[in-house]
């Protein structure tokens, strides 16, 4: 692999690979952002990390019986976010306790599952840490159809999201069908970490679903350039972090989140919020 | 419990801590469902939430439990007043924009409209709720003690508010309180609970030293001040 200062990004985009990788970053970084302004200001933060833990324990599952690793990721993306729902609504666990419980019981599934492959498979690690750069055309149809289906469903709820995040129960006394919108949004989460896993892994999509609203929310007064924010801190970190990772040989998920990271840390000192 | 609401009233609703007063107002909402009897509101047997009915009722919870940072104007939290009239899918059209902003004009707090929910104080929060209340343009507005934690004068401004809304919309005001003395001189009819009614009727004839020491024990002195009942509480930290 080229790198800097020999290999201008005009020349990036000759190969299909950084087509691909510049393709599948946008709307992942997009869907990835979007959707993280709900899971900040509901406060789901640690559902993201349950969830991707569990859609990496159905990767696991896929590789190791032959089993399409995407599908089975998102089946296990969503079967993690009903199991958590009802945990908490029909048992009544504190959402931290019927996560953790989640977080570590997929952990061990997935720990099992690589246990008893008889041969190791370095395609698991890929979604495990992630490599954008790896990403195949077929992956990237289904990245592109599931995050578009993920931003029309934002958009056609918005107003409702918007509501439930902001005041669960006052959207419920407004009439508004709060419990199963609660489990959309879950659902919506569930697909947008499985088509993040391939680009930046299971133990990093947390971070891009995370830091770029937290990012935003420093800087937003409103909705609207909350979501706005996010969107632009998602996009270009995702876009420089597959710059560098392609100069510098580095890995994927991981400059990118770093980048994200110092986004968000930047802004934690300069923010008029913080400033006041 | 046997209640009955009449349009237009102005309902006190006081009782120590458990006595199911919020209970009440959520039943009223739908939020809960009656374990047993019944709940009628516009003479509907609405006990489901989403009856068409549900719509003519605004509420101000009781505690604010916003984030100083969360991304939201004024407007903003008005406008949610709207969407459960306005049903999924659509968006709040010109005229919803003006009824919000009416809303904030009849609460006084017009000239915020643009500024963060989080950056005003606790009494200027809640008149913004009260707008998102309104802005669902209700026949009945239940409030959860909608002064608790707010200064003298500001409770006596939004207590003003509160009466012109009534006397102006024509509202039937369902006001849940600890402060004996702040509601009695305002409401209609004032209701006692402690799991069971009390007393309802008008507060001179309910406010009586029987009906209150059985609910709220022996701590307190009932007195006359202004020609009105005015309940002393011995134990300096009840909440109430």
């Amino acid at each position: 692999m080229s790198s800097f200062p020999y290999d201008p990004i005009s020349e990036m985009f000759s190969y299909g690979f950084m087509q691909r990788a510049f393709l599948a970053s946008f709307f992942i970084g997009l869907a990835c952002s979007v959707i993280g302004v709900f899971i900040v200001l509901k406060g789901l933060s640690f559902m993201g990390a349950g969830i991707s833990h569990a859609a990496f324990a159905g990767v696991t599952l896929a590789f190791l019986i032959g089993a399409p690793p995407l599908l089975m990721a998102i089946v296990f993306g969503l079967l993690a976010t009903w199991l958590t729902g009802t945990l908490q609504q029909r048992q009544g666990t504190k959402p931290d306790v019927a996560i953790s419980i989640l977080y570590t019981f997929t952990m061990a599934l997935a720990i099992l599952f690589i246990g008893l492959m008889k041969v190791y498979n370095p395609e698991v690690y890929g979604y495990l840490f992630g490599s954008i750069l790896s990403v195949t055309p077929s992956d990237l149809a289904v990245i592109l159809a599931v995050s578009f289906t993920i931003l029309v469903t934002i958009f056609l709820f918005f107003k409702e999201f918007h509501f439930i995040s902001f005041d669960q129960e006052m959207a419920e006394a407004s009439g508004i069908p709060t419990n199963k919108l609660f489990f959309l949004l879950l659902g919506l989460i569930a697909l947008t970490v499985v088509i993040s896993m391939k680009a930046v892994g299971a133990i990093l999509v947390f971070a891009l679903l995370i830091l770029p609203a937290a990012t935003a929310s420093q800087w937003a007064y409103n909705m609207r350039s909350m979501i706005l924010l996010s969107a632009v801190f998602g996009v270009s970190g995702s876009w420089l972090g597959v710059i560098l990772s392609y100069w510098f040989n580095l890995p994927s998920g991981a400059t990118i989140v770093l980048l994200i990271t110092s986004f968000f840390f930047l802004s934690t000192v300069f923010s008029p919020k913080r400033r006041k | 419990m046997t209640i009955q609401i009449s349009e237009g009233e102005f309902v006190g609703i006081i009782g120590p801590n458990g006595s199911g007063k919020t209970t009440c107002l959520k039943a009223i909402l739908g939020l809960i469902a009656p374990s047993a009897g019944s709940l009628h509101v516009f003479d509907c047997a609405c006990e489901k939430l989403r009856c068409e009915h549900r719509a003519k009722i605004g509420y101000l919870p009781q505690k604010d439990r916003v984030e100083p940072d969360y991304p939201i104007t004024n407007f903003e939290v008005v406008m949610m007043g709207r969407y459960g009239a306005l049903g999924l899918f659509n968006r709040p059209s010109k005229k919803d924009r003006e009824i919000a902003m009416e809303s904030l004009r009849a609460v006084g707090m017009e000239r915020f409209h643009n500024q963060p929910f989080g950056s005003l104080s606790g009494g200027q929060q809640r008149r913004v709720l009260i707008a998102r209340a309104i802005t669902q343009q209700p026949k009945i507005l239940l409030l959860d003690e909608p002064t608790t934690g707010l200064d003298t004068t500001t409770q006596g401004h939004l207590l003003d508010l509160i009466q012109s809304l009534h006397q102006g919309f024509q509202l039937t005001i369902v006001f849940v309180t600890h402060d004996i003395n702040l509601i009695s001189p305002v409401c209609n009819t004032l209701l006692i609970l402690k799991t069971k009614v009390y007393g309802k009727g008008p507060p001179v004839q309910v406010l009586t030293q029987d009906i209150l020491t059985q609910v709220y024990g022996k701590e307190l002195i009932l007195v006359e001040r202004e020609n009105r009942p005015y309940v002393i509480f011995n134990d300096t930290h009840h909440t109430g």
